[in-house]
């Protein structure tokens, strides 16, 4: 694993550089921080899915020794502004926005919402203070789900809208009429997914600073956006941008969920300013579960239609996805289902597609990005109806993949939705797939163990990811915000390298990627590079990381600037030892002629001359190390990967038992295989959760009842088998280096492949499986259901 | 309202890392809180404060516990072990370096509570199968690993001390 300064560590399977530190506790999570005479934020939170506010008294909690302060939302009305999602009405013509005040003034719109918040000497004082707050509520009926929001007499969550609907789109591509007529067999399905949660292990919090003296503003947050969020901060709190500083310091897990602004942050900044001391906010458990972002919940309606061959001639899809009580920002709430509308035909080639997509509010928590953001629902669609298809015409669920993908040779490939997918080897990396598990074998097993009453299944989910997607692409979506990332590289006096970066790594392990890169380009080790992140006074503007983009964003960024550097480098010491700069290379740390590799300059020598001694420096020359990149990726950067799954049917339980887990995946060049075989296993994990274990739980009345990790299950070390995990590089032909993102991946297939393991295990009994998490219970009615009426199902 | 006095706050004795401390705690903090905030020992983490997710594990008199679920009061006399007094100095414990080794971290917030759950479980079952590492470490939720490789390395180490 010592290949540094070689020339060689793009690949290298190096430890990850960051981990001592975490390893002896030496990290420091937003809750670590103290500082003197700091106040503790408890917030007062709805017990009510929808209700007005008649009248709150907060005297019993003003008078509590160690009480700082009540806020409420009429006390701010004035003077904070609410997030409010604005699209330009060109590119999305049919969204309505609402108003998510920072703290809800009239009325609240789902259990969690935002009431009050109250300062404290501490959290203890601050939470008994907090139940102190006298709120009466006029309740009012729920909209407690999505299909039910559309009924003409809904209650409405917000008035001035008219209905409930947010968004609704609609769009056809293609003879999607002619191909339903000339179909020899159409499979139709009504696919649900869970209201799942990103739920990292740390929890959401901030810390907030004012300096009286500068009038600044410190923000100390655990988010994935440091930048986006001092954005969000300038704008609500009315206040210049550059007074505010936001640092993201060690953050214990986000996976989209802490890539939006929140209420909470602002209230808390705004509290730091008007109290003059700093106050802290650390959200519990059940605040987190009920009262953050929720995801992925989807009701899919779609219909397929195939030739007898098994070729695919057409689909038709409505995406019904429920938003929750306000929109995220910056995407919205309706992002969701127009993502999987938009990703559906993975890596097969449809011609012909119709789709609707229609998100409604509803009386819950509000739906954020995460992992894989509407991929995971397309996915489980798509290849449950392939697998129907197959069935009714009697093909092997592989076979009918087979022919409908994307092949090696026909890329780059412009899907029905526009997007070009520059490369891949999706044909390949199912048969890679399938051969790992041992297809025929497993077949010849399933068969064996049916006739002892045992139940296995397995199931294939296939699917192309979106990476890394560029400015003109969200520009496409109306969504404001930059698809590009930037990396400000210094050489120092003594030949060190700092890279200051936009993008934040909560776990991904950029402090070892972007080193590895830099290493290469400017021929330095490892060590000697240092990379600062997540603090928007030291860093360039950058976007922060989610949607897998910082191993092509960030890498296109820092590795740009180092190239930047390294020209510079070759170039003056090319002037200095007279000889040409292309018969140069930076090798080992030093300046090296090609020619015979003779060592001619350490790099440390030609740094102190260009910093600290730049009259000898040709006069064409500026003095200094510094450069600072914006990199603008490709489009959108496409991996694929095939996962299968095998398990097991309890049929007496319901309990499904995960027997292998195979993901062959392709994410173009990698850079170092141990972070993405950890990310595979990660997201895989994170995957399993949503086909078979976890889903937040509301109530007819919108009551939310899963608020403790007892009751969201988060998949244990009992529940995750050891990833079986094959790679295919196929670089992309338009980034550096040829990478392409990947972090999302593993969360996408397994409800796909789960799914359709579970059908295949249960295909003696006609099961009709549409539905995730596959729990036990859910597996033993759908059983019952169709031992019932069989020939229905 | 008539209530039930109970005296506020009371001094505890306790020994963390070797060190001795004497504090006066409020009788209701929490002992992770006394652990965090009070002793400035921030390695022990807090994830759910329900007693599910594990963060908070420590070791209290040879047994894996969660700081979450014990007052500080119920503390008192005990000797703990946190994270920060696994290594010595900067020579890691075989379990840090076999987690470094493996990729057996990803956020890092969730380690700590591994780290000691696993110190527990190879203390009372030096040899243990996939399975019983399985079962010993499923009262610490990860987030981040898929757990494959936090199985690995508590599988090395127990490699390592049989050979």
């Amino acid at each position: 694993m010592s290949r540094e300064g070689t020339g060689k560590m793009l690949g290298a399977q190096v430890r990850r550089v960051e981990d001592p530190r975490v390893l002896l506790g030496k990290t420091q999570y937003v809750d670590d921080l103290v500082l003197p005479d700091m106040l503790a934020v408890a917030f007062v939170r709805s017990p009510y899915a929808h209700a007005k506010i008649t009248k709150i008294d907060v005297q019993a909690a003003l008078t509590k020794p160690g009480v700082a302060c009540v806020l409420t939302g009429k006390d701010i009305l004035e003077t904070i502004k609410p997030l409010r999602v604005e699209f330009d009405t060109q590119k999305v013509p049919f969204h309505k926005s609402c108003n998510w005040h920072v703290l809800t003034p009239d009325k609240v719109r789902f259990v969690g919402d935002l009431v009050a918040a109250v300062v404290a000497t501490d959290r203890y004082t601050a939470e008994d203070a907090a139940e102190l707050v006298e709120v009466d509520y006029e309740p009012f009926e729920a909209v407690a789900d999505m299909e039910s929001a559309l009924l003409a007499d809904a209650p409405l969550v917000h008035e001035e809208w008219g209905d409930n609907v947010m968004e609704r789109l609609e769009a056809q591509i293609g003879e999607v009429g002619k191909a339903f007529q000339e179909a020899d067999c159409v499979v139709s399905e009504r696919f649900v997914t869970g209201r799942h949660m990103a739920s990292p292990l740390e929890t959401r919090g901030c810390v907030a600073q004012f300096d009286v003296a500068t009038e600044a503003l410190t923000v100390w947050s655990s988010t994935q956006v440091p930048h986006t969020l001092r954005a969000s901060l300038a704008t609500l709190l009315d206040l210049a941008e550059h007074r505010i500083r936001v640092i993201s310091p060690d953050v214990g897990g986000g996976f989209g969920l802490k890539a939006h602004p929140f209420p909470e942050e602002v209230v808390v900044t705004y509290l730091a300013r008007a109290l003059r001391k700093p106050v802290k906010w650390i959200e519990d458990r059940r605040e987190h579960l009920s009262a953050s972002l929720q995801a992925k919940h989807q009701i899919v309606t779609a219909e397929m239609a195939l030739k007898s061959d098994g070729s695919v001639l057409g689909l038709k899809a409505r995406f019904l996805s429920d938003a929750g009580g306000y929109s995220s920002y910056p995407w919205s709430s309706a992002f969701e289902p127009k993502h999987a509308a938009g990703t559906i035909t993975g890596p097969y080639k449809i011609p012909a597609f119709s789709f609707e997509t229609c998100t409604v509010a509803t009386n819950k928590a509000s739906i954020g990005v995460y992992r894989g953001v509407g991929i995971p629902i397309a996915a489980l669609t798509m290849e449950r109806l392939l697998d129907m298809g197959a069935q009714k015409l009697d093909l092997d669920p592989a076979e009918i993949r087979l022919r409908n993908m994307i092949r090696k040779e026909e890329h780059p490939y412009t899907t029905l939705m526009g997007a070009e997918i520059e490369s891949g080897s999706h044909q390949a990396s199912l048969q890679q797939a399938l051969d790992i598990l041992g297809y025929d074998d497993f077949r010849a097993e399933q068969q064996k163990a049916r006739q002892n009453g045992r139940y296995l299944g397995v199931g294939i989910g296939s699917y192309v990811e979106g990476t890394a997607h560029n400015s003109a692409v969200f520009d496409s979506f109306g969504v404001k915000i930059g698809g590009y990332e930037s990396a400000t590289l210094r050489i120092d006096e003594s030949g060190k390298v700092t890279v200051f970066v936009g993008t934040h790594s909560h776990g991904q392990g950029h402090h070892t990627v972007y080193a590895q890169l830099i290493a290469d380009t400017l021929g330095v080790a490892l060590e000697d590079v240092a990379v600062v992140q997540g603090d928007t006074q030291a860093t360039p503007r950058g976007w922060g990381t989610w949607a897998s983009r910082s191993a092509v964003t960030g890498g296109g960024a820092v590795t740009s600037a180092a190239q930047k550097l390294r020209d510079k480098l070759l170039r003056i010491a090319a002037r200095l030892t007279e000889v040409p700069a292309d018969d140069l290379e930076l090798v080992q740390g030093a300046v090296q002629r090609k020619t015979g590799a003779v060592r001619l300059l350490s790099i440390p020598e030609l740094a102190h001359r260009i910093i600290a001694q730049p009259t000898s420096l040709p006069p064409d020359e500026e003095p200094g190390l510094d450069v600072t990149v914006a990199y603008e990726p490709p489009p959108i950067t496409h991996s694929n990967a095939t996962h299968v799954a095998a398990l097991e049917v309890d049929i007496e339980t319901g309990q499904v038992q995960l027997l292998r887990y195979i993901v062959v995946e392709d994410c173009g060049t990698i850079i170092n295989p141990i972070i993405v075989n950890g990310q595979i296993q990660g997201g895989v994990a994170q995957g399993i959760g949503s086909a078979l274990y976890e889903q937040a739980v509301y109530d007819d009345a919108g009551q939310f009842l899963t608020g403790t990790l007892m009751d969201y299950l988060i998949p244990t070390a009992a529940d995750v088998p050891q990833v079986e995990i094959g790679h295919i590089e196929t670089p992309s032909p338009y980034t550096l280096h040829g990478i392409k993102g990947m972090g999302e991946g593993g969360a996408i297939a397994p409800p796909a492949a789960i799914a359709n393991a579970v059908a295949d295990a249960l295909s003696p009994f006609g099961v009709r499986v549409n539905e995730v998490p596959l729990t036990p219970e859910r597996v033993l009615s759908m059983l019952d259901r169709a031992q019932t009426n069989p020939g229905t199902e | 309202m008539a209530e039930t006095q109970f005296a506020e706050s009371q001094t505890i004795r306790v020994r963390v890392n070797g060190q001795e401390y004497e504090r006066e705690v409020p009788v209701r903090r929490l002992l992770a809180d006394f652990i965090r905030h009070d002793l400035g020992l921030t390695a022990t983490h807090l994830g759910c404060e329900h007693g599910v997710c594990g963060a908070c594990t420590i070791i209290m008199d040879g047994e894996s516990v969660r700081s979450c679920l014990l007052f500080a009061v119920q503390a008192d006399g005990a000797e703990l072990q946190t994270l920060e007094g696994l290594a010595d100095g900067d020579d890691m414990h075989p379990l840090q370096q076999a987690f470094w080794d493996n990729h057996a971290l990803q956020c890092g917030f969730c380690t700590s509570g591994f780290l000691m759950s696993a110190v527990d479980l190879l203390d009372k079952h030096p040899r243990p199968s996939e399975e019983e590492i399985r079962h010993g470490l499923s009262g610490n939720l990860c987030r981040c690993t898929g757990y494959a490789n936090i199985i690995k390395a508590v599988q090395a180490v127990a490699e390592q001390s049989q050979s």
